[in-house]
């Protein structure tokens, strides 16, 4: 067993019983009768050994894309937070799960940077036609349609803002000549205006975070500018402020003035946002927008019900540790939510106010007799793990094995039969009619592993309302994880919350979230650094934030290699594959493009060191 | 007479320098590709046409070979369109089938197995999918290097321009149309004054361009792939402005369509698939009519969904799963599939285009994600082609290739679209020939 393997185990507490991922074949001729030989059964316990980890080893520095909230966060935070930020942004990608790894891997594609473009102008309207933004933000008067010092003024200040770091002398005076050149062309100073800032946000210095570290020893560390961004998008997910980018400026972003920056970082009401966006990566609650159920099965279905199921997640969640400050754990077992008039007619209750509109939410507390408790209980899992106009206990327990346990669950082997029986006088509950999986040899490791958790979810139809009964039959709800018995949701919510594995698998997870990595061996020792501080700290993630973001891990980066930048090639005038010989610059003039940049890139060296 | 650079007028400009902003150097830059085409001739597109969740081989595979073949039962819904149909069956993805719904497109058009362990949101290819490949080739002369389009509202589409370059797709037909007929767009015929804040906007994308390659020299090598490929766009971008400037192509049976309303509701609770399908059918018809694009990836519906059709009792991925015996609901839904794939080419093939169609000057290839839904099978691949007369598709037939490596197709169909390529794919999914009798 090589390291990999033994770490990844590792992060497996308790995996005693785990389904192994079936042996896959180049092609899947001759499996297709079913018999492929590829049986998973139980697994017998498996005792790991984990060594202690070697000292921590940090990952490469990467440009980071910014996802479409943070794209979000970063307009509201540098203008205000009445803009109409459009919506038709480059998608997110969430490897693993985490659009913050998606962010190290992205790129910009040909419809991204349309969007972006379209974006940019539709903002820069925004702002500049508007008198009265137009007067917040523009400080100074223009002498005529064109006054490159009051432009420059303008373009400086928000751009550093949107930038993140100081705008250098030569992108700025590319900036101010793009700005005057568009003014006299549309006579108009503030026309003239928008193509500048249009520019700012169209930029790869707006769109990627640079985080590239500066060399010390045989490092990088994250520093000043850098650090600040790392921050306030962990905390935030959004840009530094104005303080900020002011203790960066000041070279203040170490020792105790760090710590004192950090924990008004995590006092500010901002910080709800940044948990807001790890937990909606984490329960993968950005899913809720696309489902669908059979409007004549689920009558109180409809489209607000996605973003209303989202929202309970996120208010219960912040509720516990912004408000309460509590045990995170609480997350699964606790009997208060929040809830608006379309959720409380799914659930049964009595909502609160009378004549609320969709967008208010009141917190309620169910009794300890109500079977409905925790986020396992709310409809943006029950519904989210469901068919449209059906439950699935698979679904449902690769979620609980996945995303609250962090196991790994392989996906079904090709080639078998998936065929369930429909309802019949002998199996009239999906219980029943399942259990042809828990028989089949091929089928019964994983869906033994999956389904016996699923199961205790029967209770709870595809839309999270609550039932006794299965094409008349009673619901039996009971289970067990691994080798613990649960009679019913709420003691199996008991059990996962006291799963060792649940608190590591939310450490885990937030690792990946802040580095914007998944985890390798030469990582786990800052894991279960982390790991022990939380369970030393009960389990309070606003301490977790605050560990990771002082821990020194977090502003270190692996030594890599920046050789110097190849010319532009020069295409040799025509395409080698192609019908057409459209599409290519000439190459006369990519020459004096790369004497242009050469000139940038000289200017910005000198300014490196400030960084 | 060679190309005149846009670059050395946007240097100009970049510097402040007052530059004559005017058509004249631009239709000298353009060449003369956008205009009439002096030969009379059309161009050649390509598209593809994706269902997710796969068929059920056994009621897919018509029966006869050759020119005999009769539709299958599935393929009923073809019979009126039989004429333009090259049916492929019996090609295998090659590539590692270990994702269901994701490893048989990662194989078939990126011609390598998939990265990453589920097909969703988070797994991608590790090179460009072949229909990108033909749009870097052909897409340059057109304001769209590709159109990705879908009818169900999809989260993740298939085409990629690169490792881990997935591009984002359009479900919503307002937006679509705006996209291509909003402003901007200008009919043969129509005459506009141009505007000045097109070149405007260029000399923008232009210095984002060089801060794009200043940022490039700061950091590493797997930094900079991403950076070139941002540069890369944004350059495409300018290139997609200066076409709005120059003049639209005479093609006469471009034509702006009828605007798509806002939104189309649900029937009984249900998507309305056939109205959309059927809208941006005509959408995409139009693009292609008017030069917009020469390439297409239209997804019907995406890897794993669960659509709720007409009287179906269940989503259709369940369905494929659950649904036992002769799965007598999945038929239903792949006949229904199958009608609006008529819709779509009838629709190409109502296009006059001179003495022939858009679907003559379009070749078509209908596919999906897996062979047989219940199982994740990549064995006997559902192909359909339809159109390309002017590719040389062999028409009307059914041609089995039984146990072929279904690389072979995509190497195939980068040929007919005038590639000069080789080979396609990679260890098991590579070939270094086409299908033979695809072509006549």
């Amino acid at each position: 067993m090589n390291l990999r393997t033994c770490f990844l185990l590792s992060t497996v507490i308790a995996a005693s019983v785990a389904c192994t991922p079936a042996p896959t074949s180049p092609t899947d001729a001759g499996v297709a009768d079913g018999n492929d030989g590829a049986v998973v059964d139980d697994v017998p316990p498996v005792d790991v050994q984990v060594p202690p980890p070697g000292p921590f080893q940090p990952t490469d520095p990467r440009l980071r894309r910014l996802t479409r909230a943070q794209y979000t966060n970063a307009i509201r935070d540098v203008f205000d937070e009445t803009l109409i930020v459009p919506r038709s942004l480059e998608p997110d990608k969430r490897p693993e799960g985490s659009s913050s790894i998606g962010g190290t891997e992205t790129t910009i594609s040909q419809r991204g940077t349309e969007q972006y473009q379209d974006a940019a102008y539709d903002l820069a309207e925004q702002i500049l036609r508007n008198p009265t933004r137009r007067a917040r933000y523009v400080t100074c008067t223009a002498a005529g349609v064109r006054d490159d010092a009051c432009a420059g003024t303008f373009l400086r200040t928000i751009g550093r803002k949107l930038w993140r770091r100081p705008v250098t002398d030569a992108e700025l005076a590319t900036l101010v000549a793009i700005s005057g050149r568009a003014a006299e062309a549309l006579m108009d100073f503030h026309r003239g205006l928008e193509f500048g800032l249009s520019a700012l946000l169209q930029s790869p210095n707006f769109l990627f975070r640079e985080e590239m570290g500066t060399v010390r020893g045989v490092e990088r560390r994250y520093e000043r500018y850098e650090l600040a961004s790392r921050l306030s998008f962990f905390l935030w997910n959004g840009p530094p402020d104005d303080a900020l980018l002011d203790a960066a400026e000041m070279d203040q972003l170490q020792g105790d003035s760090l710590a004192t920056q950090v924990d008004r970082m995590l006092q500010s009401p901002k910080l709800r946002r940044g948990l807001e966006a790890f937990v909606t990566d984490w329960l993968r609650l950005d899913e809720l927008d696309f489902i669908a159920r059979d409007a004549t099965l689920f009558p109180s279905f409809g489209a607000d019900f996605g973003p209303s199921a989202r929202e309970e997640v996120l208010r219960t969640i912040s509720w516990i540790v912004l408000e309460q400050n509590a045990d995170f754990r609480d997350v699964l077992t606790t009997r208060e939510s929040f809830v608006n008039r379309r959720l409380a007619s799914i659930y049964g209750v009595t909502f609160p106010s009378r004549g609320a509109g969709p967008n208010q939410f009141e917190r309620i507390t169910y009794s300890p007799t109500q079977p409905r408790q925790g986020i396992l209980g709310m409809a943006a899992f029950l519904a989210l793990e469901a068919h449209p106009t059906s439950t699935s206990p698979t679904l449902r327990g690769k979620y609980v094995r996945e995303l609250i346990l962090c196991e790994a669950v392989p996906p079904p082997p090709v080639g078998v039969n998936t065929a369930i029986p429909e309802p019949n006088p002998n199996a009239r509950t999906l219980r029943e009619r399942l259990q042809v999986h828990q028989e089949v040899t091929t089928c019964r490791g994983c869906h033994r592993f999956l389904d016996n958790i699923g199961l205790g979810f029967e209770n709870f139809d595809a839309l999270g309302r609550f039932r006794r009964e299965d094409n008349g039959a009673v619901i039996d709800p009971s289970g067990f994880i691994d080798t613990t018995p649960f009679a019913d949701p709420s003691s199996m919510a008991q059990a996962l919350r006291n799963h060792p594995g649940f608190p590591r698998c939310v450490v885990n997870r937030l690792y990946r979230h802040a580095w914007g990595f998944k985890e390798e061996e030469a990582q786990r020792e800052e894991i279960e650094r982390l790991s022990r501080s939380f369970a030393q700290d009960g389990f309070h993630l606003r301490g977790l934030l605050r560990t990771i973001a002082l821990g020194e891990a977090f502003r270190r980066a692996r030594a890599i290699e920046i050789p110097p930048l190849p010319p532009l090639p020069i295409p040799d005038g025509g395409a080698p594959d192609a019908q057409s010989d459209a599409g290519r610059d000439a190459s006369a003039t990519d020459a004096g493009a790369t004497d242009a940049n050469n000139t940038d890139s000289s200017a910005d060296a000198g300014t490196e060191a400030d960084r | 007479m060679k190309p005149l650079s846009r670059r050395t007028i946007l240097r100009g400009t970049v510097g402040g320098l007052a530059v004559a902003i005017g058509l004249p150097w631009l239709e000298a830059m353009t060449g003369s590709t956008r205009r009439a085409r002096a030969d009379g001739s059309f161009p050649k597109r390509f598209g593809v046409w994706f269902f997710g969740n796969g068929v059920i081989p056994e009621q897919w595979t018509p029966a006869a070979e050759g020119s005999a073949w009769q539709p299958s039962s599935l393929m009923m819904p073809l019979s009126a369109i039989k004429e333009h149909l090259c049916v492929v069956t019996g090609t295998r993805v090659n590539t590692l089938n270990t994702t269901p719904h994701g490893s048989g497109p990662a194989g078939l058009f990126s011609g390598d197995s998939l990265s990453g362990s589920e097909f969703t949101q988070g797994s991608s290819f590790r090179a460009a999918t072949f229909d990108q490949r033909i749009a870097e080739a052909v897409g340059g002369d057109t304001r769209f290097r590709s159109l990705e389009t879908a009818v169900q509202p999809a989260q993740y589409g298939i085409a990629h321009a690169g490792p881990n370059m997935r591009l984002p797709i359009e479900p919503d037909p307002r937006r679509l149309f705006n996209r291509i007929f909003g402003e901007g767009f200008r009919a043969p015929g129509e005459m506009t004054m141009p505007d000045p804040r097109l070149s405007l906007r260029r000399s923008v994308l232009d210095a984002v361009a060089g801060q794009s390659r200043t940022l490039a020299a700061r950091v590493g090598v797997e930094d900079r792939r991403r950076l070139d490929a941002h540069f890369t766009a944004v350059r495409a971008i300018e290139q997609q402005i200066a076409r709005l400037e120059s003049n639209p192509p005479n093609l006469a049976s471009c034509r702006r369509p009828d605007m798509p309303p806002e939104s189309i509701p649900d029937v009984m609770g249900r998507p309305d698939m056939r109205t959309k399908s059927r809208i941006m059918s005509e959408l995409l018809a139009m693009a292609m009519a008017c030069d917009a694009s020469r390439v297409f990836f239209h997804m019907y519906s995406q890897p794993v969904n669960n659509t709720l059709f007409p009287s179906a009792t269940s989503g259709h991925h369940q369905l494929t799963h659950d649904e036992g015996g002769a799965q007598p609901q999945v038929a239903m839904i792949l006949r229904y599939i199958m009608e609006d794939f008529a819709t779509f080419i009838t629709t190409l093939s109502r296009v006059q285009e001179g003495d022939e169609t858009l679907l003559d000057h379009t070749l078509v290839m209908l596919t999906t994600d897996c062979s047989f839904g219940r199982t994740h099978s990549v064995d006997e691949y559902p192909m359909i082609f339809a159109g390309g007369r002017s590719h040389g598709l062999r028409r009307n037939t059914h041609l089995r290739a039984r146990g072929e490596n279904a690389s072979k197709v995509s190497l195939t169909l980068m040929q007919m679209m005038g590639l000069r390529v080789a080979e396609f794919g990679i260890g098991a999914g590579r070939v270094t020939e086409p299908l033979a009798g695809m072509t006549t």
